[in-house]
């Protein structure tokens, strides 16, 4: 059941409870709309709403580079966070109806570029950086406050990445990459030879930590960066290695909140398509499919979960952003490329803009 | 016959000319090994194994004089490797090597807190290169060097109460000296990173063809600009407005802070115009390179403006407006060489790949 909970997450609850149970029906047949932050041609950053058919629906303005967008699951409403080591997190209205709203990062700390909404979107979730303190933290914004900073919890991690609400709606999930950076050295990442990547599962309401996993196996220069759920409620993640370059370490796997990690064997040839880089990491609306995503070897791959298998692939240059639709997997590039694969039917079309890594399906316009 | 020999050679001249309006992707990285990286890590091996010597004569004769001829090697050192730092690919990312002759950014002062440590202790180890070289490496490098050169207590050097601090500089410069000769030798190597980058195949993890080898050297010049800026500037100018902070600038105690940055910009200039990589594009790509050249003329200027030790030179409005230039430059640097060189060579060092996100 949780996987249909999920995508109507995605889809936005309030917005097609509201309507008709037939113009409900209408919306379901109704194009896919997805959303993704974008380098504008002209210059310039924003974030885009797009369909299939390759049209611009809208854009909404960014002070710098977005990265993830994620949406809230009563009210539609959209963030769009800053990319590492961004300050901004925008707040705009799907269907137009409110200005964007800005949000700044407190002092002493900046965003990571992801976030989750509570499931009853009275709170935004953001993973951020204490960066004089090389900890990661969740920040906690109250919504009906004007997003106003209301806490935070430990994410028991250096440079925290993805985090996730787990389908039981009360554990995150989140990626500690374990790359330590500090605004005073931009992107630099500081301490390579001492990483310690990790996923930790973390209590909503309390902040504690439930647990925490690590790869073993000398594998402390992988860094776990992105994640998604399958059909069984697993954490299927993608890594980045940060290793000598010759190297060629799996770099996707599973999780669940009982303990269990692995990494699954990708036969060599695979491996070598992904360059050691995993860029963004998506599950199809059943779960039934995981998609992982390389831009660095221009190479999008569906996984079978249940047999850790590839089933289908797609070249795309600069390809990162993965979203489901409504049978398979939709992917992006940072050439403005959209087209689908495993079952999509969405044919290959171009933009005039540069997509970002990721790409989210938003249903309800 | 005249005739005849005219038509003949201007028969043979015309492919030949063809060719030489774009160079092949095989002559760029060719003239960037022979003509940029080679004589670079050469350059650096050579004076890396003049330090060693000169601080052995500093231990062996330590005087005001021999501390000079020491103190002006590690500066032409400090100069050789800047030139060759921002190569970062093939030898100098193995074995920790980088870190090893530089450990930087260094946030959180380890190299300070642990060369302090050897010297109040005066551990036999760190004198030691077999020893030093198993330790940490902010113990070894460029940085721990230089605090012993000319950070507190370096005057000692002149006489033998520096005995211990000297040999444990000298374990440093033997260290180096070494990690230098072997980056020039595998540079030389024919069989070396030099075979992969020019023969590339699909059975090299790297460098499957010569599309991967010219994102890998457009990938160099870009991160290069970054780093510079990153790395380098803002951390001592300060970001947004912040106060400066002269002593967290690298090279501070030895005055090599801005000279080390004009050559980490020659070092990619080189690179760039040496390998005459813009010539692989098609003519009406030639401004990319056009106008590299003008920014790295401009970043040329402005350093030489900053003619003092960082700190002095902040509090200078002249040379502080010419170290703000240089992160301007840096920044038209991105986008000349992360993305016009790039598109115009048909390479996607593009959007989503060039972050790490």
């Amino acid at each position: 059941m949780w996987q249909r909970r999920a995508f109507l997450k995605a889809a936005g609850v309030g917005f097609a409870a509201a309507l008709l149970p037939r113009r409900a029906e209408a919306l379901e047949r109704a194009e896919l709309i997805f959303a993704s932050s974008i380098q504008k041609r002209e210059g310039g950053f924003g974030a885009a709403l797009v369909n299939e058919a390759g049209s611009v629906i809208s854009t909404v303005e960014l002070p710098d580079r977005g990265h993830d967008i994620t949406f809230s699951p009563t009210t539609g409403q959209g963030v769009v966070f800053a990319r590492q080591p961004g300050t901004f997190a925008v707040i705009f209205d799907p269907h137009g109806g409110a200005q964007p709203q800005t949000l700044t990062s407190i002092e002493g700390r900046h965003f990571f570029g992801h976030g989750a909404f509570s499931p009853d979107g009275k709170l935004l979730y953001a993973t951020e950086n204490d960066f004089d303190n090389a900890r990661g933290v969740i920040g906690i914004y109250d919504v009906a406050g004007g997003y106003k900073r209301i806490g935070e919890f430990d994410t028991f991690g250096t440079g925290p990445h993805e985090m996730l609400l787990m389908p039981d709606g009360e554990t995150f999930v989140v990626a500690n990459g374990g790359i330590e950076t500090h605004p005073d050295y931009g992107r630099t990442e500081l301490n390579l030879d001492s990483m310690d990547p990790s996923i930790a599962f973390v209590d909503r309401r309390s902040g504690k930590l439930i647990g925490k996993l690590r790869l073993d196996g000398g594998l402390h220069q992988l860094s776990i960066r992105h994640m998604a759920f399958d059909h069984k409620g697993r954490v299927w993640f993608g890594c980045q290695f940060r290793g000598p370059s010759a190297d060629r370490p799996q770099l996707v796997g599973y999780a669940t909140r009982d303990g269990e990690i692995r990494l699954i064997e990708l036969p060599d040839a695979t491996l070598g398509e992904l360059r050691n880089y995993i860029g963004s990491v998506a599950a199809s609306a059943d779960g039934g499919l995981i998609g992982v995503s390389s831009p660095e070897g221009n190479t999008i791959l569906a996984i079978d979960p249940d047999t850790a298998t590839v089933v289908a692939s797609l070249g795309l240059e600069n390809g990162c952003g993965i979203a489901p639709d409504s049978v398979g997997l939709v992917a992006s590039s940072g050439e403005g490329a959209l087209g689908g694969l495993a079952g999509s039917p969405a044919p290959l079309t171009t933009f005039e803009l540069n997509f970002d890594n990721h790409l989210r399906l938003l249903k309800a316009v | 016959m005249r005739l005849l020999l005219a038509v003949v050679l201007a028969l043979s001249l015309t492919p030949a000319l063809a060719q030489e309006q774009k160079l092949t992707a095989e002559q760029v990285v060719s003239l960037a090994i022979t003509e940029a990286i080679r004589p670079g890590f050469a350059q650096y091996a050579e004076t890396a194994a003049t330090l060693e010597r000169d601080v052995a004569g500093l231990c062996g004769g330590p005087s005001e004089a021999s501390l000079d001829v020491a103190r002006t090697q590690f500066k032409a050192a400090v100069i050789a490797w800047s030139r060759v730092e921002l190569y970062r690919l093939g030898p100098l990312m193995v074995e920790n090597r980088y870190d090893k002759i530089l450990f930087w950014p260094d946030r959180k002062g380890i190299a300070l807190r642990q060369v302090q440590g050897v010297l109040a202790d005066a551990d036999p180890d760190a004198a030691d290169p077999a020893k030093l070289g198993s330790k940490s490496v902010a113990m070894q490098g460029l940085g721990a060097l230089e605090f012993l050169l000319f950070g507190t207590g370096a005057e000692q050097l002149n006489s033998a109460e520096g005995d211990f601090r000297c040999r444990y500089a000298h374990a440093i410069t033997m260290l180096q000296a070494e990690t230098a000769a072997a980056l020039s030798a595998e540079w030389n190597d024919p069989a070396g990173i030099s075979k992969r980058l020019l023969e590339p195949s699909e059975a090299d993890p790297d460098y499957r063809g010569f599309r991967e080898v010219a994102e890998a050297l457009t990938g160099l010049l870009a991160h290069g600009t970054e780093a510079i800026r990153d790395q380098r500037l803002l951390p001592f100018l300060g970001r947004d407005g912040a106060a400066p902070k002269p002593k967290s600038a690298l090279f501070w105690r030895s005055g090599m802070t801005v000279p080390s940055i004009n050559a980490n910009f020659e070092g990619l200039r080189a690179l760039l115009e040496k390998s005459r990589i813009a010539e692989a594009t098609t003519a009406e790509n030639l401004w990319v390179s056009n106008s590299a050249s003008f920014e790295f003329g401009n970043a040329e200027r402005a350093g030489k403006v900053v003619t003092d030790p960082v700190e002095q030179a902040l509090a200078d409005p002249r040379q502080k407006k010419a170290l703000d230039y240089l992160v301007i430059v840096t920044q038209s640097l991105d986008t000349i060489l992360g993305e016009n060189l790039a598109a115009a060579l048909g390479l996607s060092v593009g959007f989503s790949s060039l972050d790490g996100d």
